[in-house]
């Protein structure tokens, strides 16, 4: 049975965005990031939101999954902007500066999450994991187990979608045999969820058992091939070219 | 050479496998039969060294099991499991098989084509770049399967590896394993289905733990001792394979329908046991039934996915609903028991719009329905829910239980410790304790033997007698055609048939345009029917 994409979520095309390689895909996240916050406002601001435009059309992604992205964090952000352009002290009203500068704070955080959001939706989680490995390698040399770090965080990963399946088919085998999820008091209501991440908790540890004698079976021993070629050399150049953005950024 | 030499293996104080011996050869098919909890998956498990052998020994290719050859066993010999979704490690399908080989120590170049290889060998080299989940369960198997493959193992253990797929998909797994073994991978496979021993050069029955019954195909079908202990007398198509071998059919060569047929009708063999019974079913056409369950018009799409398109049926007694994984029949199910609301028409019980609770649905996997700490309390749960008093709510489930069959000795612990087998009878008691006046199982029998096959079919068409229409999803159907009224056919979301069961038990013809192969049962009744025409 299929279900709606998760926001971020890995989504599966073939775009520019989809094409690069995930090393350079997390080394342009984390300078678009820096650009983002170390860009003055309005030109330098106004530079790094046109690269999050270009890295949209480039992957395809909608400017409404942005505005989704930000949803979570859409009552903080709404306090911080009235916090800092209300006045209460001295002369009470509104304050253009406060204003201003919260807003420009509101819009560095949605560029952030814009390219995040670019960044998981173009890339699958193994990819992630490989890039991230492939990031952190020199510490294997004093000792991080690197690679192993990597796999963990792939099956972290990897457990967020059957988390929401497991959650969802305990729900349903409850519903089918009576329960009521939209019915009585907040204390009925709550009583009927305890009922459900109970199950949910061990369900979960039961998964990771299976998958981890599923790994047994197939030589999974911490040291794997890595899938990363040679990075291409249209990618290096994608590199430099984010390099320089961000220094344009930063400079205006 | 695999070579088992009297393996016993204990978990605790209990012992799942007794003094067994075994020897599969480069290139053989050896099959392991038995009912639940015989020890099977134990043995299969010892084979690629990931349970040891409390005593005796197990050697493959010379390596013998101890916990420092885990990792190489596992290397030689690959491992497929009932359940595709729990063998998933990556959520891209590339990225999946390329697991195995990763772990080899393979350089880049060498897991690149071992991947589009085994892609290859298992049709699905056009959904390597697709999300594991978005597969069908068919799919993830031939993936599991390709997983497996692309590390190259010299031998193959299929621990019920096809009792989930539909006809069509099993067909593909066979010919891949057909190919297999032409290269020389020895394979093992634990099976519950008579169709699963012809074709194989060797069968084990296993009972309690023991080796009962070890031969030929042939004279498996031959020894009602072998075909009483590993469950299958209990099989609709044993007597068939009985009878073919009686004729001096070699039944270590894979069937043909045809060949069959011929040889039955040849050896004066009684063709009545090809010819489709009339059972109290048909009786049962006629007599008015007490509920009615059906769709009206019914839609419902996730996202851009349309999954049901204005579907309309209508069930009353024992109405099986088929179709090809994807067609639709797991959503028409949500939507008949009322755990999902329709987008568009809707779904009644006697012509009020049904509602969840009402309905007794029983989930594809008895796992995913099961959720409180004791037995006992999951299946309280839906007379509790339903708010009958204490004291009745305890009755009804023990109750229940005792329909299904399960033990008393087993109220007081967690569902989760049980076996396949006793769990499906747990999920099933905690259907009907509430005394729903209708029911939607969703592959009932999937994991069973087939003793407890026949029993969770006895209890349907019991259920259907009370009055109650029982909606039956099944990969099965050649199990179900002769105990159901109606069957219903989906494709692609549409309903392309609904059919009395007397008109499909020995025509291909409504599965065919489901997109779905029709079970050997079915075409070998049909084929009879052609004899008979042409004669």
């Amino acid at each position: 049975m299929r279900s709606p994409v998760a926001l971020g979520a890995y989504v599966p095309a073939r775009t520019l965005v989809h094409a690069i390689d995930a090393r350079a895909k997390l080394v342009l996240l984390v300078i678009a990031t820096v650009a983002s916050f170390a860009s003055p406002a309005p030109v330098g601001l106004a530079v790094a939101a046109a690269g999050l435009v270009v890295a949209l059309v480039a992957s395809r992604t909608s400017p409404r999954a942005v505005l989704r992205g930000l949803r979570p964090a859409a009552l903080l952000l709404a306090v911080s902007v009235l916090g800092n352009a209300v006045v209460l002290v001295g002369q009470p009203g509104i304050s253009l500066a406060g204003l201003s500068r919260s807003v420009t704070v509101v819009l560095r955080v949605a560029l952030v999450v814009g390219f995040a959001l670019v960044f998981s939706s173009t890339t699958p989680q193994p990819a992630i994991a490989d890039a991230l490995a492939a990031l952190m390698a020199p510490l294997s040399r004093v000792g991080v187990p690197v690679t192993s770090i990597a796999m963990s965080a792939s099956i972290a990963l990897r457990f967020i979608p059957i988390t929401g399946e497991e959650l969802h088919r305990i729900r349903s085998a409850q519903r089918a045999r009576g329960a009521r999820f939209d019915e009585g008091g907040v204390r009925e209501r709550l009583a009927v969820w305890r009922q459900v991440l109970v199950p949910l908790v061990v369900a979960l540890f039961r998964r990771s058992d299976e998958l981890a004698r599923a790994m047994t079976d197939r030589c999974y021993a911490g040291e794997q091939t890595t899938l990363l070629g040679p990075l291409p050399p249209r990618d290096r150049a994608l590199v430099a070219v984010g390099v320089a953005w961000a220094v344009v950024c930063a400079l205006f | 050479m695999i070579v088992v030499t009297d393996a016993t293996h204990r978990y605790g104080s209990v012992e799942a496998l007794r003094g067994v011996s075994l020897l599969v050869a480069p290139g053989q098919r050896v099959v392991i039969l038995g009912t639940n909890g015989s020890g099977k998956s134990t043995l299969a498990r010892l084979l690629n060294g990931s349970l040891l052998p409390s005593s005796g020994s197990v050697e493959v290719d010379g390596v013998s099991s101890s916990p420092e050859t885990t990792r190489r066993l596992a290397e030689l010999v690959g491992y497929v499991r009932q359940d595709p979704r729990n063998q998933i490690v990556s959520p891209v399908v590339s990225d999946e098989v390329a697991f195995g080989p990763r772990n080899l120590g393979l350089s880049r170049p060498d897991v690149l084509s071992r991947v589009d290889e085994a892609l290859e060998v298992c049709g699905i080299s056009h959904l390597r770049h697709h999300m594991t989940t978005e597969l069908s369960g068919g799919q993830q198997q031939l993936l599991a399967l390709a997983g497996v493959l692309a590390m190259r193992p010299r031998y193959l253990v299929l621990d019920e590896a096809c009792s989930q797929l539909d006809e069509a998909t099993r067909r593909r797994v066979r010919a891949i394993v057909r190919d297999c073994r032409e290269r020389g991978v020895g394979v093992v496979e634990v099976a519950h289905f008579a169709e699963d021993v012809a074709g194989a050069d060797r069968v084990l029955v296993l009972e309690r733990g023991r080796l009962a019954w070890e031969g030929e195909p042939g004279g498996f079908f031959l020894s009602p001792g072998a075909l009483s202990s590993s469950g299958l007398r209990d099989d609709p198509l044993s007597p068939v394979l009985s009878s073919l071998a009686a004729s001096g059919c070699d039944l270590t060569e894979p069937l043909d329908e045809k060949d069959v047929v011929q040889r039955l009708g040849v050896s004066g063999a009684p063709s009545d046991r090809l010819t489709a019974p009339s059972p109290a079913a048909d009786e049962a056409d006629e007599a008015p039934a007490a509920h009615e369950l059906c769709l009206r018009d019914a839609s419902l799409s996730y996202g851009d996915t349309a999954a049901l398109v204005r579907a309309n049926l209508s069930a009353t007694g024992v109405t099986l609903l088929l179709g090809a994984s994807g067609s639709g029949k797991s959503t028409a199910a949500r939507l008949l028991s009322g755990v999902l609301a329709p987008d568009d028409g809707s779904a009644e019980l006697d012509g009020g719009r049904v509602r969840a609770g009402r309905i007794g649905l029983a989930f594809q996997r008895p796992e995913d329905q099961l959720f409180s700490d004791t037995v006992i309390d999951d299946i309280a749960y839906g007379p509790r829910m339903a708010g009958h008093g204490d004291e009745a709510t305890r009755a009804e489930a023990i109750d229940a239980a005792r329909r299904l069959g399960v033990g008393s000795d087993v109220l007081g612990r967690s569902p989760f410790e049980l076996s396949g087998g006793q769990m499906r009878r747990v999920a099933l008691a905690g259907v009907i304790a509430a005394g729903p006046s209708a029911y939607v199982f969703d592959e009932p029998t999937a994991g069973l033997d087939a003793p407890s096959r026949r029993e969770v079919r006895e209890l349907v068409s019991d259920l259907a007698a009370g009055g109650a229409p029982v909606v039956v999803i099944t990969h099965d159907a050649a199990e179900w055609i002769d105990v159901a009224r109606r069957v219903v056919f989906l494709a692609g979301g549409r309903v392309t048939g609904d059919l009395r069961a007397s008109e499909v038990r020995a025509n291909p013809a409504p599965f065919e345009a489901a997109g779905m192969l029709a079970p050997l049962m079915v075409r070998l009744r049909a084929a009879g029917r052609g004899g008979e025409a042409d004669a």
